[in-house]
């Protein structure tokens, strides 16, 4: 049930063909370093498309070139057919960044508002939705996230997993076209991450176009149509989970995913439900 | 008066200024002697096992933390004698001295804050694997957190004397000679709107020269300790 | 029968035995000038505790600004105030501006500004450097990232100093801010150096005529241990209220 905010999809005479986002020979330097070294990318609505690498391979600074949150020197970068490097107005940018949802590694929720104010106080001051329509709102996606009943806890009381979970609430509340997520696994203990890929999934399932910076190989396997695989600020290859995790064309690919999988091909660390439950009852513990 | 230039009159009157000054210097230093001594056994007592004499050092603390300055020194400036009568010998009692005790004792409850401060923030990490080595409660004090208890007091305790300085401008209400004091007589002598102008600013920034370096100084001090 | 004359009466029989003189309290007009004075303490308090916040937010506010001559200017005046005594400030002001004031208004109109409303100017303006610096830590406490998802969740910059940055900020800041006023409500006391008449201006014309000042002392400094005590109860409700659970775990 879309809101009136702008949806980028209907903007323009979008042509359905056409990717939600792309990016073409991207370069980006943070100083001297030359972070992003011509990067090219189609993400497609209704997609969920991984990033995956070796830390420092620019993968989250794709993700904020996406936003506008970082500008890069050299090549394009088109979000739904706008320009984001053309738009210099905080107006222009402010319209850009109502479409994308961004989850953060830390959550990044706000400590001094409850869960409920976290979820409205965007729509209700960027948006413009009546406060009703977004508590609404707010009830029901925290039922999505299996977090109803802690609408009036604050963000510090919660556990790393559940944090993310209002955080990714947080960014649906906004109804965006597209969402990123940057790493949003990587700071929580190994038990809650389970809880997070379950929603992320649920999301994929519901057609959410969904960009993932991650580590998670197997999730990224399980529910990705696209994989790039970057590495020193370059695509190194692109394609179906099935080729680049089952069939890599490139070494380098290979030696990473080695690397990262171990040569078992088992993940580490493992998720959920690889370990199995242990029984405690009946040992003995004796020095 | 002719026409004198008004710095003329400021260079004149310089010295007596400058022996005022020191009259602060001199106050500022032996209270915050004082109030650190004191300070450092009241703030070895708040941490005791025994909860009857912690209670005994909050209660110190809070008094002298809750009443103005000015009104301490008048209490030790008035309340006190004016001489001391100590087995048929007499002391006089000299205003600046009350003037030392009634800043020593705030400035006491401070240090004995900043150390208690200093002594919690030293991880019980450390406390507990010197436990482990068997070193004795004033073992541990002695060798592991003194030493680094000085280093986190440094900045705050700079601080203090800064503020200890700045407070001994209130001798001047009691009738003890300082800077303050020299400034209104030498702007009452010389009777020009003009110079006593300048003399006040004159005071200003004679205050400023001396503390202004400690307060840099503390700041440097922070910024190392940080790291 | 409990009238205000019967309870002064015992009290001044019952302080007698410890040595201490409090006939002054039944003598009508000497009685009156300390009320009065504790009066005038708690008017002062009430003008600079908000009157010191204000002068707090508008240099924290030039101290953080991106406009480097007023950041200059800014940091100059906090050094300037943090590093001088206030009794000194307070003579500049009142001794030395006053009359610059006085002598430039004369034959036009008389000088509107009292005594009381310079000690309002010097001590807001001393105190409101140091609430500004706090402030300031409180704004620079902030962490990045969290200004980043208010932007990126489309606040515009003014929404996210008032949405995010300024309450962080504020809570932040307000233990610091609380210790503060109770500095503030102790150096009200410096007014009687130029003779406003607070507590302390009054009870210093009282010694002087009885010699008891002892006596006296002892009552403005429960006075003040009374006024401290009332702001550090509503400071720590303040930070009660706007406390965020869990933070920093």
């Amino acid at each position: 049930m879309r809101t009136n905010t702008d949806s980028i999809a209907q903007s323009r005479a979008f042509h359905q063909d056409r990717p939600l986002v792309q990016l073409r020979n991207v370069h980006l330097a943070f100083g001297a370093n030359q972070v992003l070294k011509g990067i090219d990318m189609d993400i497609r609505k209704g997609q969920a498309v991984s990033i995956v690498g070796p830390s420092g391979s620019g993968k989250s600074t794709i993700l904020r070139c996406i936003t506008g949150l970082v500008h890069p020197e050299q090549g394009e970068i088109y979000v739904g057919g706008v320009d984001v490097r053309a738009l210099t107005s905080e107006q222009a940018l402010i319209q850009l960044r109502k479409n994308i949802g961004f989850v953060f590694q830390q959550y990044n929720l706000f400590p001094h508002l409850t869960v409920l104010q976290n979820l409205t106080v965007a729509p209700i001051k960027v948006a413009g939705v009546s406060p009703e329509q977004a508590q609404a709102t707010a009830y029901e996606l925290l039922r999505k996230v299996r977090l109803a009943g802690k609408e009036h806890a604050y963000p510090g009381q919660l556990s790393g997993g559940q944090q993310q979970r209002v955080a990714i609430a947080r960014a649906l509340a906004m109804r965006p076209d597209l969402i990123l997520f940057d790493e949003v696994t990587s700071a929580l203990d190994p038990e809650t991450v389970g809880e997070v890929l379950t929603v992320i999934s649920d999301l994929v399932s519901d057609g959410m176009t969904c960009v993932l910076v991650t580590h998670e190989m197997r999730f990224a396997e399980e529910v990705s149509d696209e994989v790039y695989f970057t590495e020193a600020g370059r695509i190194v290859e692109s394609g179906p989970p099935e080729q680049i995790f089952h069939a890599p064309q490139s070494e380098r690919t290979r030696t990473f995913l080695q690397r990262a999988l171990g040569k078992t091909g088992v993940e580490h660390p493992p998720t959920m439900d690889v370990l199995p439950a242990i029984d405690f009852k009946g040992i003995q513990f004796s020095y | 008066m002719g026409s004198n230039s008004i710095f003329g009159y400021l260079w004149a009157w310089l010295p007596a200024l400058l022996r005022g000054l020191w009259v602060n210097i001199e106050i500022s230093v032996l209270a915050m002697l004082l109030g650190t001594m004191l300070g450092l056994v009241i703030g070895a007592v708040s941490l005791s096992q025994a909860r009857g004499l912690r209670m005994l050092t909050r209660w110190y603390v809070l008094l002298f933390r809750n009443a103005p300055i000015l009104i301490l020194i008048y209490f030790t400036t008035y309340v006190f004698p004016f001489e001391l009568n100590i087995f048929s010998w007499t002391f006089p009692f000299p205003d600046w001295i009350k003037v030392v005790i009634g800043l020593g004792l705030p400035a006491s409850a401070n240090v004995a804050e900043i150390f208690r401060g200093a002594v919690q923030s030293i991880p019980s990490t450390q406390w507990e694997s010197a436990q482990s080595l068997a070193f004795t409660r004033a073992q541990i004090f002695r060798i592991i957190v003194l030493p680094q208890c000085i280093r986190r007091m440094m900045p705050a305790w700079m601080n203090l004397y800064a503020g200890i300085t700045m407070s001994t401008s209130l001798a001047s209400l009691v009738g003890v000679h300082d800077v303050v004091e020299m400034a209104t007589i030498a702007s009452n002598t010389v009777a020009r709107t003009d110079f006593t102008i300048l003399i006040y600013f004159t005071l200003l920034l004679l205050f400023f020269m001396y503390c202004y370096p400690i307060a840099r100084l503390t700041r440097s001090l922070e910024k190392k300790h940080a790291n | 029968m409990f009238t205000i004359d019967n309870v002064l009466r015992s009290f001044v029989e019952l302080t007698k035995p410890l040595g201490l003189n409090y006939s002054f309290m039944l003598d009508a007009s000497e009685r009156g000038a300390f009320v009065h004075g504790m009066g005038v303490t708690l008017e002062l308090c009430a003008w600079l505790i908000p009157c010191s916040l204000l002068v707090g937010v508008l240099i924290a506010a030039a101290l953080t600004s991106s406009y480097k001559p007023l950041v200059l200017v800014a940091r100059s005046f906090v050094e300037l105030t943090r590093n001088t005594p206030t009794l000194v400030q307070i003579y500049c002001a009142f001794l030395v501006m006053n009359m610059v004031i006085t002598q430039s208004l004369k034959g036009i109109t008389s000088n509107p500004l009292t005594s009381f409303m310079w000690v309002v100017i010097v001590i807001s303006l001393h105190k409101g450097v140091f609430h500004a610096e706090a402030i300031r830590a409180g704004i620079e406490a902030v962490p990045s990232i969290t200004l980043d998802a208010a932007k990126l969740l489309g606040f515009s910059r003014r929404q996210t100093l008032f949405e995010v940055q300024l309450p962080l900020a504020f809570r932040f800041a307000l233990p610091v801010l609380v210790n503060n006023m109770i500095d503030l409500v102790k150096m009200t006391a410096l007014a009687s150096a130029i003779a406003v008449g607070d507590v302390t201006y009054e009870s210093i014309m009282i010694w002087s005529q009885r010699d008891n000042v002892l006596e006296l002392l002892l009552l403005i400094l429960l006075f003040f241990g009374l006024l401290t005590w009332l702001v550090s109860v509503a400071g720590r409700w303040l930070e009660q209220h706007y406390r965020m659970p869990g933070y920093g775990q």
